[in-house]
């Protein structure tokens, strides 16, 4: 008898946790009275649905450092890019600029001195007025710090405050993309105050690692690890947005952001890859925002310590007629992707619409193969964890390589572990894609091709023409775009056709967002980063 | 009993010398540069090599070995090179978040496990015992990214009853930090509203890690019940007229009870450090999430620090089992 009421018990047990873990068939059925309200949730219909002057990004992992003078990351710039402000801007979805904090500016004939006048009634988050005083400190702070950004800024001599709304950059040599520099993310001004919160003599980077400390149109004022970073207004912004509150909360799995987006409780899902993408853009109440982007993926031919064959530029040309452009862009990224033709990607000033373009063709791979004397070629394609599609393309390309008689061993290592060894050198091929941090064509020229920047810099392919060089070195040495263009064009002809890269494709920039959201502009120079104070829904 | 704890804690102390001997090392010998995460990865050898003098990276391994041993010492687990902020800061962000969801499903995973286990074994080789087997055995073999995904899809999508993600609606502010467990705290401090809140935004992913958990429990109790029920003492038990609840918990459950309590005691070690792919799915702000990025990012002082908690939660655990063992067990003396 007992015994009975034990299982009896037990049996509500078992019977209870099925209930909770078994796939419901019929939920239909479950009664409703057993719901439970949710207290910070209206109970009227859509639920979720997110206020209207809250926006909400899900993005899938958290930020590092925010400070404008270390971070490198250009997800860390979606947070920071709205919160600080700079001496010029991009317009709209152009490359070009536009004046920021200055309102106008002129270089001397020599191209080394740079003179901004400021526009007046900016302010910091705190009320203090945004002086020339404040960007001389931002840049000096910058070069002190000594981290990434500096990189770009050594090219800064000295920075003369003329008057408080005047200020001059002295350069230590022509540096035509300065100006282009300014609008990207390290150019953000910090308020001066920031020395207060100094430790150690850190220049306030512990205390910007985690605070926002400028004068755009938002502040960060909540940052809850790992769960959501928080933006509001302003309040001394002469901005006035019409989203009071931006909430960027990390979602790191792909599904739940879908769900997520699909219920309205989020109005950007950033964590989506391309191949749920036709299946999301069906959702009613989601569009999906699509736009050529300047981030490009090829492949680094070590052209001098790789396999011997590879210094060849005939091998080079061979690997390059083997592919099957078309196809690879459809199998890797479902279509949304364009072909590059030539390093400087279509968009950026410099791109040649008629430079030469490989297409496939294997027959010609195989003959000048056969030229260049290279039988059974065996080489290595490195790549890492850090791009999804990497897998898919580099079994793409395998079998491209294996048409001609090439074999390709795959060699995936963690994204640390293969930056290491594309710095070294150590690798035949290599999978990579490279997006530029300001909107000059010196961003590829330079970085791809100048054999002073052999690794990981920038000259991947470890590539060595001097005829390359001395172009690239002239065009970033005077100040006339035109002229530029010329030497950059010239350059390029002799690099497509050397072939010390791979040029796949140009990646379509793709962002599931709700349908009821206006304003979103797209910059290619500011990928990832949102227009807040101009958006809307 | 003293002596057993002040053994086990003075052997802490070594555990703990050569977690941080292995860690260290292992974590200089494979190839990979934080200083390179940290400069962006077109930067210049001058500032890489600037960055890896401001880290201290240019140093002897095994000076910055000892640097770091020493700074342990006085508690400073170092700076992480990814978020910039003490890491001891940063376990203690996420580290509560990690405890409450691995003991929530720690909890369900032996309130259900248990009577579970005890009713397949009285009802051996019957449906209930068929069922409940498959349903461990479900469990165990159901991968937890998969049963996450089921459940947010029936409870989330289909039902509307619990929230997909994080540890509270956004609406609702936390609760004034104690222990940093959100339903502790919640509760010391009687703020209700964050009481419910967060106890719907665990409710699925405890549930789904119990479930991962629950097997274990349910399988070791089964077996170890099947072989104390067989013994002697409890027929000679039965023959004197003892049986029903009686028999069964106060004669052959505690018994069984002892190799259950090893496995549950490591399991729950394993729900501290494996409850990674749960954090994903919920976007549960815990250790998990954060280890992976220090991981990829190859933040030494972040994998260093979470590596000693873990371990010292280990030997900690391990005591308390042993601790146990000797409650439960008065045949081990000292």
């Amino acid at each position: 008898m007992i015994r009975r009421k034990i299982s009896l018990i037990s049996s509500l047990f078992l019977a209870g946790c099925l209930l909770l873990t078994a796939c419901s068939s019929n939920p239909a059925s479950s009664p409703p009275e057993t719901k439970p309200t949710n207290s910070a949730q209206p109970t009227s219909e859509p639920q979720k649905e997110t206020a209207s002057d809250t926006l909400v990004v899900g993005m899938t992992s958290d930020q590092g450092t925010l400070d404008p003078a270390v971070t490198m990351d250009n997800s860390a710039w979606k947070i920071t890019y709205p919160a600080y402000q700079r001496l010029v801007e991009y317009d709209g979805e152009s490359t070009e600029l536009k004046p920021g904090l200055a309102k106008e500016w002129k270089v001397s004939d020599d191209g080394l001195e740079w003179t901004f006048t400021l526009a007046e009634g900016n302010k910091f988050a705190d009320g203090t007025p945004v002086t020339a005083d404040a960007v001389k400190f931002s840049f000096d702070r910058t070069l002190k710090i000594k981290k990434g950004p500096v990189d770009v800024y050594n090219v800064i001599k000295e920075i003369k405050v003329n008057s408080p709304t005047s200020v001059t950059f002295v350069l230590s040599k022509t540096f035509p993309p300065f100006l282009s520099t300014l609008a990207a993310n390290y150019g953000g001004i910090v308020n001066p105050k920031v020395m207060e919160k100094e430790q150690n003599g850190d220049l306030g980077q512990n205390y910007l690692a985690n605070n926002t400390m400028g004068s755009g149109p938002y502040q960060l004022s909540e940052w809850k690890k790992g769960e959501y970073l928080k933006l509001t207004v302003n309040p001394n912004s002469s901005v006035k947005p019409t989203f009071k509150e931006v909430y960027f909360r990390i979602i790191p799995d792909a599904t739940a952001q879908r769900l997520q987006l699909e219920q309205g409780e989020i109005d950007i899902a950033e964590g989506i890859p391309a191949e749920q993408l036709n299946s999301v853009k069906e959702l009613p109440n989601v569009q999906l925002l699509q736009k050529p982007s300047l981030l490009v993926d090829y492949v680094y031919v070590n052209t001098s310590k790789g396999n011997p064959a590879l210094q060849n530029p005939k091998v080079r040309q061979a690997l390059s007629y083997a592919i099957d452009y078309e196809a690879l862009t459809a199998s890797v990224q479902e279509g949304y992707a364009t072909q590059m033709r030539g390093p400087i990607p279509k968009g950026l000033w410099g791109h040649d619409e008629s430079a030469l373009q490989y297409t496939y063709d294997a027959e010609k791979a195989k003959a000048l193969l056969a030229e260049a004397g290279a039988s059974n070629l065996s080489l290595n394609l490195l790549y890492s964890d850090n791009k999804a599609w990497w897998e898919t393309e580099a079994i793409t390309l395998q079998a491209f390589f294996a048409d001609i008689g090439v074999k390709l061993n795959l060699n995936k290592v963690a994204y640390a572990t293969s930056r290491e060894m594309i710095d070294k050198g150590d690798f035949d091929l290599a999978l990579g894609v490279w997006s530029p941090d300001f909107g000059d064509p010196y961003m590829f020229m330079n970085y791809w091709f100048d054999s002073n920047n052999f690794g990981l810099s920038g000259n991947r392919a470890f590539y060595k023409n001097e005829q390359v060089d001395n172009l690239v070195r002239q065009a970033a040495t005077i100040n006339d775009q035109a002229e530029r263009e010329k030497l950059y064009q010239e350059a390029q002809k002799i690099v497509i056709e050397e072939a010390p890269y791979l040029y796949l494709y140009q990646k379509d920039y793709l962002l599931p967002i709700n349908k009821n959201l206006k304003g979103l502009v797209y910059n290619p120079m500011l990928e990832g980063i949102y227009n807040l104070a101009d958006m809307s829904k | 009993m003293k002596r057993i704890i002040t053994k086990r804690l003075s052997m802490l102390l070594f555990v703990l010398l050569g977690v941080t001997l292995l860690t260290f090392f292992l974590s200089h010998v494979i190839p990979g540069d934080p200083a390179r995460m940290m400069v962006g990865q077109r930067a210049s050898e001058e500032t890489l090599q600037e960055v890896r003098h401001q880290l201290g990276l240019d140093q002897p391994v095994w000076v910055q070995y000892f640097t770091y041993l020493k700074g342990l010492l006085v508690g400073d687990f170092g700076t992480s090179i990814r978020t910039q902020q003490p890491v001891s800061h940063d376990l203690l962000t996420f580290f509560p978040a990690t405890i409450e969801l691995a003991l929530l499903a720690f909890v369900i995973a032996i309130i259900i496990g248990i009577p579970l286990g005890i009713l397949s074994a009285v009802k051996k080789d019957t449906g209930w015992d068929h069922a409940g087997r498959i349903f461990s055995i479900a469990g165990v073999s159901t991968p937890v990214f998969w049963s996450g995904l089921v459940g947010i899809l029936i409870f989330y999508k289909f039902l509307d009853w619990l929230p997909s993600s994080g540890r509270l609606d956004l609406a609702i502010a936390p609760p004034a930090r104690i222990t940093g467990l959100y339903l502790v705290d919640s509760l010391f401090t009687g703020n209700w509203a964050a009481f419910k809140n967060s106890l719907w935004h665990l409710l699925l992913p405890a549930f789904t890690l119990a479930f991962a958990q629950l097997a274990i429990v349910t399988r070791q109790v089964r077996s170890s019940m099947l072989e104390v029920l067989g013994q002697d003492y409890i027929r000679t038990a039965l023959a004197n007229g003892i049986n029903g609840p009686v028999l069964l918990f106060r004669y052959a459950l505690r018994n069984a009870l002892i190799p259950t309590i090893t496995v549950v005691g490591l399991s729950f070690g394993s729900l501290l450090g494996g409850a990674v792919v749960t954090e994903t799915i919920f976007s549960w702000p815990g250790m998990g999430k954060y280890v992976v990025d220090s991981i990829a990012y190859l933040d030494f002082p972040a994998i260093m620090g979470f590596t000693f908690v873990i371990s010292i939660g280990y030997v900690l655990i391990n005591l308390l089992v042993d601790i146990a063992y000797y409650m439960l067990d008065p045949q081990i003396k000292e």
